[in-house]
């Protein structure tokens, strides 16, 4: 059938354009000549071993792990009690509330890291890490928040009332009651404030100081200076660990649920 | 549902001040500077950054960019979701999964993977000079071509989403009814398709458009100085000359459009239901 045939080349052509990039640097990361090109000059596995050896990469990705792992956890203990309060309590100004958490969503990143530098980080002498914490922490609270609060959605309020009336702590019911049954909510806002924070640029473009970057702008200096494959070894190395990521996310939670 | 008020409050309000504090706050800041000139309440910010040829052409390729971006997106979209929502159920999962993947992978790694296939010794002028079209590499790196083709990579994935989520509730015997009743497949589009799926476009085209608008790290890789969007100008006129006032007009204006699309997006939300 002719219609079914159009379909495939539409479907293919679409996938082709989406995905076919990645395929062409992961090629490219396996040149063995010094400049890219593609096809490549030989094949080796030069430039994906080199990646590991360059210096400002292991501190940037030491860096961009520091800040998706305590970022989105310190997001997660100020958007668990926020995504409850709105999901169980009726409290005045919920909607301003929402409203204020989800700003730095809407909000262009660029913007957030420019205000940040300049009057607050610059004014009180922060240093760049404490900076770049901040505001990771601040750019992924809006998703743990939406995450946590759609998982407690699906969880009927009356267990942790039957668990209260049964002579449990409030917040014995919360601990005991509640969070068991909304672990993979909070789970999967881990991954995606995780996904989100490790791969964030525009935020902190102004705040990353001389020697402190995160990964990605540090691949970004880097490739304005060196026209060498290594940047993509590393870009073919980074997409893994995110296919990896989402796999085992989506094969354990559902993940797509959730995002 | 819990009745002290005050105890909801103490849960939720540490989550509203640290946004209040670190982004309200800051960015208010950001935005009135533009609005002082030596210390006075001014527009003289706004009618100096306007009357720039500079600025005037980046903002106008900002916006024709991210226009043509969406629309293309649109069309290929309505294109890729409708072959997809007719699949069956295993293969539509698995497409669909193709589809949402790269939205996880780093925007620097997908970006990059542009220079390879467009630079000068790309597979595109390896194509080009292989077929002897041309003797001497083009120049498709550092034009507006090339963010274009960058952006629309990025973003659409997200208008595919878009229009296979207001698909789902399109019912599938309507076309086939406009079909037997003698309407040709344009017509079935435009009067069938098109008026079920709005929402879907809405939604679709306000992401693509103000991501397109806000981007970054697109115009930075694959435009260069050479093709400056509002974002990369904004980083320029800070780094480069120290200028503030130009910066908060730059961010006056992305934060108006941004927000303009997200109550227009809520809007129509609202009409929906």
């Amino acid at each position: 059938m002719s219609s079914k045939w159009t379909s495939r080349i539409i479907i293919g052509i679409t996938l082709t354009f989406l995905i076919g990039p990645f395929l062409i640097i992961i090629l490219a990361g396996l040149s063995a000549g010094d400049f890219m090109t593609f096809p490549p000059d030989g094949i080796s596995l030069k430039w994906y071993l080199k990646v590991f050896t360059v210096e400002s990469f292991r501190a940037s990705f030491a860096l961009s792990m520091f800040l998706a792992v305590f970022g989105t956890i310190a997001a997660l203990i100020l958007g668990i009690p926020a995504a409850y309060a709105i999901s169980r309590y009726d409290i005045p100004y919920a909607e301003t509330i929402k409203t204020i958490v989800a700003a730095p969503i809407i909000v262009p990143g660029i913007i957030v890291g420019l205000a940040l530098l300049r009057y607050l980080v610059v004014p009180l002498g922060f240093t760049v890490t404490l900076a770049l914490f901040l505001a990771h922490t601040a750019l992924v609270l809006p998703y743990a928040v939406r995450v946590v609060s759609s998982s407690l959605n699906n969880l009927r309020g009356d267990m942790e009332e039957a668990a209260v009336l049964l002579g449990c702590s409030r917040i014995g019911a919360f601990m005991r009651v509640v969070l068991p049954n909304i672990q993979s909510g909070v789970l999967a806002a881990f991954i995606l404030g995780f996904v989100t924070s490790f791969n964030q640029v525009p935020v902190s473009l102004f705040l990353s100081g001389p020697g402190v970057r995160t990964l990605p702008i540090d691949m970004l200096s880097y490739m304005e200076m060196t026209y060498d494959p290594s940047v993509a070894a590393l870009s073919a190395l980074l997409a893994f660990l995110s296919v990896i990521i989402v796999f085992v996310a989506e094969k354990f939670l559902g993940f797509s649920r959730y995002v | 549902m819990f009745q002290n008020n005050r105890e909801g409050l103490a849960l939720a309000l540490p989550a509203a001040v640290f946004t209040a504090i670190l982004f309200l706050l800051p960015i208010g800041m950001l935005l009135s500077e533009a609005f002082q000139v030596d210390g006075h309440w001014s527009l003289r910010g706004y009618l100096d950054f306007a009357s720039k040829p500079l600025n005037q052409t980046v903002f106008w390729r900002s916006l024709k960019l991210a226009g043509l971006v969406a629309m293309t997106s649109a069309v290929i979209g309505y294109a890729c979701a409708f072959c997809i929502i007719n699949l069956d159920g295993k293969n539509r999962g698995r497409i669909f999964g193709l589809i949402v993947l790269p939205l996880m992978i780093s925007p620097v790694a997908r970006t990059y993977a542009w220079i390879v296939i467009l630079g000068r010794t790309g597979i595109v002028n390896d194509a080009i000079i292989g077929l002897g079209l041309s003797d001497t590499p083009i120049r498709i790196l550092f034009t507006e071509t090339a963010v274009f083709i960058g952006l629309l990579q990025l973003f659409l994935p997200l208008m595919i989403i878009s229009l296979i989520s207001s698909m789902e509730n399109l019912p599938k015997d309507v076309i086939a009814a406009s079909r037997v009743l003698g309407a040709s497949w344009l017509q079935v589009f435009t009067k069938v398709i098109l008026p079920l799926t709005k929402d879907g476009l809405v939604l679709g085209g306000t992401l693509v458009f103000t991501g397109s608008l806000t981007a970054y790290i697109t115009p930075a890789i694959l435009g260069g100085s050479k093709v400056l969007m509002l974002e990369t100008l904004l980083y320029q006129r800070v780094n480069v000359a120290n200028d503030f006032v130009s910066a908060g007009v730059i961010a006056t204006i992305l934060i108006v459009m941004s927000f303009g699309a997200n109550i227009l997006l809520k809007r129509i939300a609202a009409i929906r239901s």
